[in-house]
Parts: C-alpha cells; sequence; structure tokens
C-alpha cells in the first residue's frame, strides 16, 4: 500500500489545483483504505482498488462542492493551450506536456493518466471509474485527438 | 498470410500504442498499419505522446511525500483514536469474523508468488508496528511484560496458537511487553517489545500463517532499520530494530529457537 502512495498523490494532483486539496484527498483515501482492507478480497490487485476509493473519495468533493454553487468549469480552456508542439528546452516541453494534460477536461484526463502514467489496464480503469469499457476507449481516443490537434 | 483480415478499429490502435492488444491480434494490427499510412502516423503520434506524457509526470511520483501521508502516521493516529484497550481492538477483530482464524492466508495454497507476498506483507508489518510503536516512550505495548503470563495467554487465545514470548536475556534483551494488532489483509498479529540497558527496542512480530508456506531468513533493511523475517511451521515471524545486521542475525537465531521454528 505504501509503495502506491506517490501515484495516488501524482494522480490527485492531476484532478485537483490546490496542494492542500491534493494531500487531503490521498490522506483520506488511506484512511478508508486502511478501513476497509479487511473487506478486500486477497486476489484483489492493491493499484486499482486504492484508485477506485479515491475516485469515490474525489466525485463525492466535487458533487458536495456543486451543491453549494461552485461549478467545476472544465471546459472553458484556451484551446491552443492544449497544442504539443516541438519545444527545443525539454523542461519547458515537460511543462507543456503537463499544462495541455491539465486542461483537458476531467473526464478524458482521469482516463488518459490512469492509462498511460499508471499504467492501468482498460479494464481496470473502467472499475475505477465506474463506467463502460466502451466510454474508457471513447474517452481515452478523444483525449489523445486533443493533444495531438490541440483542440 | 491469413485470406480474412480481421477489421482492425480505434480500439486495437490503442491498445497497440498502450501494450494491451491480446498477442494473437498483434499481426493483424501490424499489417494493418504497413498497409495504411493514415493509422500509422496516427499510431506513432500515440505512442510518441504516450512516452512524452509519461516522462512528464514520472518526476511527480518522486517529489517528496509530505509527514501527514506517511502511512506508519496514519495507522499510529488510528490506533491512538482507536486505543482505548485492547479489548476493544479485540472485540473488533471478532465482531468483523476475522482474527481467530489467523488470516487470509491460511486458506491458501502456497505457491512461489504467495510465498513472495506472504513476505513481502510480514516485512512491511514489521516495519511499519516497529516504526510506530518501537518510538513510542509512554505506550509501546497494551500489556506489560509483569504480566507475562496474562500476555502469553491473551495472544496465544487470539492468534488461535499457542504463543511463547522469547527469551531474549542471554542477548541482554528483555520483555517489555507485547500488543495485538491487526494487520493488512484480516489477520491478527502479535507484536512483541523488547528493550535492553541502553533502551535500545527490538520489534518481534507473530503472525499465523498457512501451513504450507514456507520461507527461509530474508533480510529486511529500510531506513536504518535492520531485520529479518522467515515463515515455518504455520508462523511468521519478522524481527527488527536500528541494530547492525549482525546483532539482528544473532536475535533472530535465538528466536527461531525459541519458537522451534528455527531452520
Amino acid at each position: 500500500m505504501e509503495a502506491c502512495v506517490p501515484a495516488l498523490r501524482r494522480y490527485a494532483g492531476a484532478l485537483l489545483r490546490d496542494r492542500q486539496e491534493i494531500d487531503d484527498l490521498v490522506h483520506d483515501c488511506l484512511v478508508r483504505a486502511l478501513d476497509r482492507l479487511h473487506t478486500r478480497r486477497d486476489d484483489a490487485e492493491m493499484r486499482p482498488w486504492l484508485f477506485t476509493i479515491m475516485h469515490n473519495l474525489y466525485v463525492s468533493r466535487i458533487r458536495q462542492k456543486r451543491t453549494v454553487g461552485q461549478p467545476e468549469s472544465l471546459d472553458d480552456v484556451a484551446e491552443s493551450a492544449l497544442a504539443v508542439d516541438a519545444v527545443q528546452d525539454q523542461r519547458v516541453r515537460m511543462k507543456d506536456v503537463i499544462r495541455a494534460v491539465e486542461q483537458l477536461p476531467e473526464d478524458l484526463r482521469s482516463v488518459l493518466l490512469l492509462v498511460t502514467v499508471e499504467e492501468l489496464s482498460y479494464a481496470n480503469v473502467a472499475r475505477v471509474l465506474d463506467i463502460p469499457i466502451g466510454t474508457v476507449m471513447s474517452r481515452l481516443s478523444r483525449a489523445r485527438e486533443r493533444l495531438r490537434h490541440g483542440s | 498470410m491469413s485470406g480474412v483480415t480481421p477489421s482492425i478499429n480505434d480500439d486495437d490502435l490503442h491498445a497497440y500504442v498502450d501494450g494491451q492488444l491480446e498477442p494473437s491480434r498483434r499481426p493483424a494490427v501490424e499489417r494493418y498499419l504497413a498497409a495504411t499510412p493514415e493509422a500509422a502516423e496516427r499510431a506513432a503520434a500515440y505512442h510518441a505522446q504516450r512516452e512524452m506524457i509519461r516522462a512528464a509526470f514520472a518526476a511527480k511520483a518522486t517529489e517528496p511525500l509530505p509527514p501527514s501521508l506517511s502511512l506508519a502516521r496514519i495507522i499510529g493516529q488510528r490506533n491512538r483514536r482507536q486505543q482505548g484497550t485492547w479489548l476493544f481492538a479485540a472485540s473488533v477483530l471478532l465482531a468483523l469474523g476475522i482474527g481467530l482464524g489467523g488470516g487470509w492466508v491460511l486458506h491458501t495454497a502456497a505457491t512461489p508468488g504467495r510465498t513472495q507476498q506472504a513476505m513481502a506483507y510480514l516485512e512491511q508489518e514489521a516495519l511499519t508496528s516497529h516504526v510506530v510503536y518501537a518510538v513510542d516512550r509512554r505506550h509501546p505495548v497494551e500489556v506489560v511484560s509483569a504480566e507475562t503470563a496474562h500476555l502469553q495467554q491473551w495472544l496465544s487465545n487470539r492468534l488461535d496458537r499457542t504463543v511463547v514470548a522469547p527469551d531474549l536475556s542471554a542477548l541482554g534483551y528483555h520483555l517489555i511487553g507485547g500488543r495485538l494488532l491487526a494487520t493488512e489483509h484480516g489477520g491478527a498479529a502479535a507484536l512483541l517489545m523488547y528493550d535492553d540497558a541502553s533502551h535500545q527496542r527490538i520489534s518481534v512480530l507473530l503472525r499465523p500463517m498457512a501451513a504450507a508456506l514456507q520461507a527461509p531468513d530474508a533480510v529486511i533493511q529500510q531506513d536504518g532499520v535492520n531485520g529479518r523475517a522467515w515463515i515455518r511451521s504455520g508462523l511468521g515471524v519478522a524481527v527488527v530494530a536500528t541494530l547492525p545486521p549482525d546483532d539482528i542475525a544473532r536475535l533472530a537465531t535465538r528466536i527461531g529457537a525459541d519458537l522451534g521454528t528455527a531452520g
């Protein structure tokens, strides 16, 4: 479980902006995971299980926020920022990649990062996000096309 | 080349890029890519994009973690919150229907993977417990050694096997006491704590394991804490302390002999 914490934090960092909120989310995820360890099947993989707990916590937080009147606007992003250009400086490029990914709508971003960075199988991504596998594939496709064309 | 070309779709391209394509489908996809420049270009672009994203986000998992996310600390906070008495912990285990059976490994077959996993859990639990409890000057244990008989009876009941605290006095270490641990994966474990004249503390973790599981001594090493762990005769044993590996080896030999789990 301990070995998964950096990856959880990285993924939380892609969901939320505020540092404190990121660490709070991971912290709550670990606490809940410890509470539920006894319900976990022996053969269940640890990583997808933890990501599922964290995703559920994240979703309920977003809902809470919405009910107090703070709708998240994920789509009003400057589209030009999504283009991944070949810039000379590697570090600038890395930053651009992160920024472009962060500016994707949340539903596309989650799928893209769980697949590419966290290396979960498509089936596990579907489980974590509680969506059909067909939706995983279409979101993955849309995320990649957006990054590719910057639109 | 087979006569029938299975239809290749967008999902196959992604699976190809992500290494999630079924091996049997791979040749067909590769033929398709060779024959379809547009798809090949797209696959190449996705691949490059994937590598860029992975490289960019790799660094994000190496950032130092804040103390609030230390698992040892979170477990420590939970234990303090739940402290009350050890009876509470025991009653929770009973309420959950676990603990008496001796844990998740009890009914599983002993494959190399299982043994490895059991050892990994054993080592991690020993390290985490040691980090949490050995530094606690006031409450390192729940039942003190003055009540050794009670301690041994209690732990024996909880672990469903006779637990006799190893005698380490020949090596200069004396039993402080013990506590019951609710471990990961639903089993109960006993933690025995010893110290010497200089208050150097040793943690000994005992955890029932499937009778079929066997693992020879393995060396544990993490952040200055050394230890050894092994599984024999249905018992997982781990000893950890901030001591040189040689001292740990001597302690491990003594503990193994006392518990009747020596190799």
